[in-house]
C-alpha cells in the first residue's frame, strides 16, 4: 500500500483543475472547499488513480478552522491518499457532500455533522446517529463544554 | 437540519423520551439494602420453605443479556469454559428476559440505550436482581463526565452488587455473584428480600 | 398383555403427571399473589362506585410468607419484547401464499406414503399382483404431481 505523495499529484492535477490546491506535502494535499467536489470526481475517474474507496472521513477542531480530512484508497492500484479541506466559518459551516461519488460518506458525514455541526450540502439524510434530537450543542467542538 | 423522511417523527419521539429519562435520573437510584440490615425475625414456620425457595432461586440464576461494552468479553470469558458460571447454576444466558433473573450489566450506559435497557428490566418478572460489572456500571467510570454516558446504571435500575473492576478478571465477577448468592440466601418470606 | 405392554402405560402416566405438575405447580403457588391482587383491584373499584359493599369485604390482605410466587404485572411488563424498543405496528402480517401450495401438494404425497407403510410390510404376501396395483397407484398420484411442478407451483417467488 503506498501513500501517493502530495506533490506529485499537484502537478497533475494543476493541469486539469487550476487553483485548486493550496498546499501540497508528502503526507497528502489541502484543496479548496469550492472544488472538492470535482476534485473528487477527478480523482475518482482518472486513469493510473482510480480512487474507488473512501476509508474514512473524519473533523479536526483548530483554532481558526474546521478541517476535514478524507482518506482515499484505490483498490485496484493499491495506493492511498489524504485530502484535506478547511472550512473557516464557526456558525454553520458547509462542505459539499460526497455521498453521489462513494457510498461510504453517508454514514460518516452524518457523524461529522453529529458532533461537529459541519453541515453537507446534498447529504440525502443529513440527521443525529450518535446523539438524539433535541441534544444541544456538538460535542467534539472545542468550545462544548 | 434534518431532511424529511418517515423518521423524523421517531426521531423527536426517542429523543423526547431520552431527556425524559435524563431529567428524571438526576439522582441515583437507592440500592435496595435495606431489608438487609433489618433484624431478621425468621418465623419458625417458614424457615425450611424459606431455605428451599432461597436455595432454588440462587442455584439457577439465569442472566439476561446485558452486554453494552467491554465488560462483556470478560463475562464471556466467564461463561467459557475455564471459569465456568454453568456450574454455579447459570446454565444459559437468555437473550429473552423473560425467562432471566439476573441482569449482569456488562459494560457502558450512554443515555440513547438508557430507555431500552430499563425497559428490558422492567420486562423482567420478579424475582430479579441487578449486578454491576466493571467501573462503567458502578459510576461510569472514565466517561463518568462524559456529554452521552450514564454515570453508573443505578441511576435508572436498584443494583444488588457491585463488582468493581476495569474489567474484573472472571475470578472477581465469580466472588461478585457468590455475593448475590449469599444476599439471596438471606431473603425470607417474611422480609421479601428485593422481590416485591 | 399387562406384562407385555404394562411399561406403556406407565410411562404415558408419567409423561402426563410431569407435564400437568409443570403446569400447575407455578400456577397453584402464584395463586395467593394472584388473589391478593384481585382483591385488592375489587376493593378498589367497589369503593369506588358502592362504598358500602367495600366495607363488607374485609381489608385483610394475605400474608406475605403466603405469596410465593409474586405477580405484579404491569403494563411495560406485559408487552410484548422487542429488545427494548416499543413495538411499531401489529404482528400480523401477510404472508406468502406459496406456503399454501406447498401443504396442498405434501398433503396429496403424504396420503400416498401413508398407504405404502402398510403395503411394503405385508408385501411377501401379496405378491405380484399387489405389486403391480402399488405401482399402478403411485404412477396416478405423480402424474398429479409432474401436473403441479409443470404449473409452476413449486416454484418460490
Amino acid at each position: 500500500m503506498t501513500v501517493l505523495s502530495g506533490n506529485k499529484l499537484a502537478r497533475q492535477i494543476e493541469k486539469v483543475l487550476p487553483k485548486a490546491i493550496i498546499e501540497s506535502s508528502p503526507q497528502g494535499l489541502v484543496v479548496d472547499k469550492g472544488f472538492l467536489l470535482p476534485l473528487a470526481s477527478y480523482l475518482k475517474t482518472a486513469r493510473g488513480l482510480d480512487f474507488d474507496y473512501l476509508t474514512a472521513i473524519t473533523a479536526v477542531d483548530y483554532p481558526d478552522y474546521f478541517e476535514v480530512i478524507y482518506q482515499l484508497t484505490s483498490l485496484k492500484h493499491n495506493h492511498t491518499l489524504v485530502l484535506k479541506t478547511r472550512c473557516y466559518e464557526r456558525d454553520n459551516p458547509s462542505l459539499p457532500s460526497l455521498v453521489s461519488l462513494w457510498r461510504g460518506a453517508d454514514f460518516q458525514e452524518r457523524e461529522i455533522y453529529d458532533l461537529f455541526g459541519i453541515s453537507f450540502e446534498g447529504h440525502p439524510n443529513l440527521r443525529h446517529i450518535f446523539l438524539w434530537e433535541g441534544f444541544q450543542g456538538h460535542p467534539l467542538r472545542k468550545d462544548y463544554l | 437540519m434534518e431532511v424529511g423522511n418517515s423518521f423524523s417523527q421517531l426521531d423527536e419521539a426517542e429523543g423526547q423520551v431520552i431527556e425524559g429519562l435524563k431529567a428524571r435520573s438526576q439522582q441515583p437510584i437507592a440500592d435496595p439494602d435495606e431489608w438487609l440490615e433489618q433484624e431478621l425475625e425468621r418465623n419458625i414456620l417458614v424457615t425450611s420453605v424459606d431455605a428451599i425457595i432461597d436455595w432454588s432461586r440462587r442455584s439457577s440464576l439465569w442472566p439476561a443479556i446485558c452486554f453494552p461494552a467491554c465488560c462483556a468479553f470478560e463475562l464471556i470469558a466467564t461463561a467459557a469454559s475455564r471459569f465456568d458460571i454453568s456450574r454455579f447454576g447459570m446454565e444459559v444466558i437468555r437473550a429473552s428476559p423473560r425467562q432471566g433473573d439476573l441482569m449482569i450489566t456488562a459494560g457502558t450506559l450512554t443515555w440513547k440505550m438508557a430507555p431500552q435497557v430499563r425497559r428490558i428490566y422492567d420486562q423482567m418478572p420478579e424475582p430479579k436482581w441487578v449486578i454491576a460489572m466493571g467501573a462503567c456500571a458502578i459510576s461510569g467510570g472514565i466517561f463518568a463526565s462524559s456529554y452521552s454516558v450514564v454515570p453508573g446504571y443505578n441511576r435508572i435500575i436498584p443494583v444488588d452488587v457491585y463488582v468493581p473492576g476495569c474489567p474484573p478478571r472472571p475470578e472477581a465477577l465469580l466472588y461478585g455473584i457468590r455475593l448475590l448468592q449469599q444476599k439471596v440466601a438471606k431473603m425470607s418470606l417474611i422480609n421479601r428480600g428485593s422481590s416485591r | 398383555m399387562l406384562a407385555d405392554y404394562g411399561y406403556i402405560g406407565l410411562l404415558l402416566v408419567v409423561a402426563i403427571f410431569f407435564a400437568v405438575t409443570t403446569l400447575l405447580l407455578p400456577l397453584s403457588l402464584s395463586l395467593p399473589a394472584r388473589l391478593e391482587r384481585y382483591l385488592r383491584r375489587l376493593r378498589q373499584r367497589l369503593s369506588l362506585n358502592y362504598s358500602f359493599l367495600a366495607r363488607l369485604l374485609p381489608p385483610f390482605s394475605l400474608p406475605k410468607f403466603m405469596q410465593i410466587i409474586p405477580y405484579n404485572p404491569n403494563p411495560v411488563k406485559s408487552s410484548t419484547f422487542e429488545c427494548g424498543m416499543p413495538t411499531i405496528g401489529k404482528a400480523w402480517v401477510q404472508f406468502n401464499f406459496r406456503y399454501y401450495f406447498y401443504a396442498l401438494v405434501f398433503i396429496a404425497l403424504d396420503v400416498l406414503v401413508v398407504f405404502l407403510y402398510p403395503w411394503a410390510v405385508e408385501l411377501r404376501e401379496l405378491g405380484l399382483f399387489g405389486f403391480i396395483g402399488v405401482v399402478i397407484f403411485i404412477f396416478i398420484i405423480v402424474i398429479g404431481y409432474i401436473y403441479a411442478w409443470r404449473k409452476k407451483v413449486l416454484e418460490w417467488k
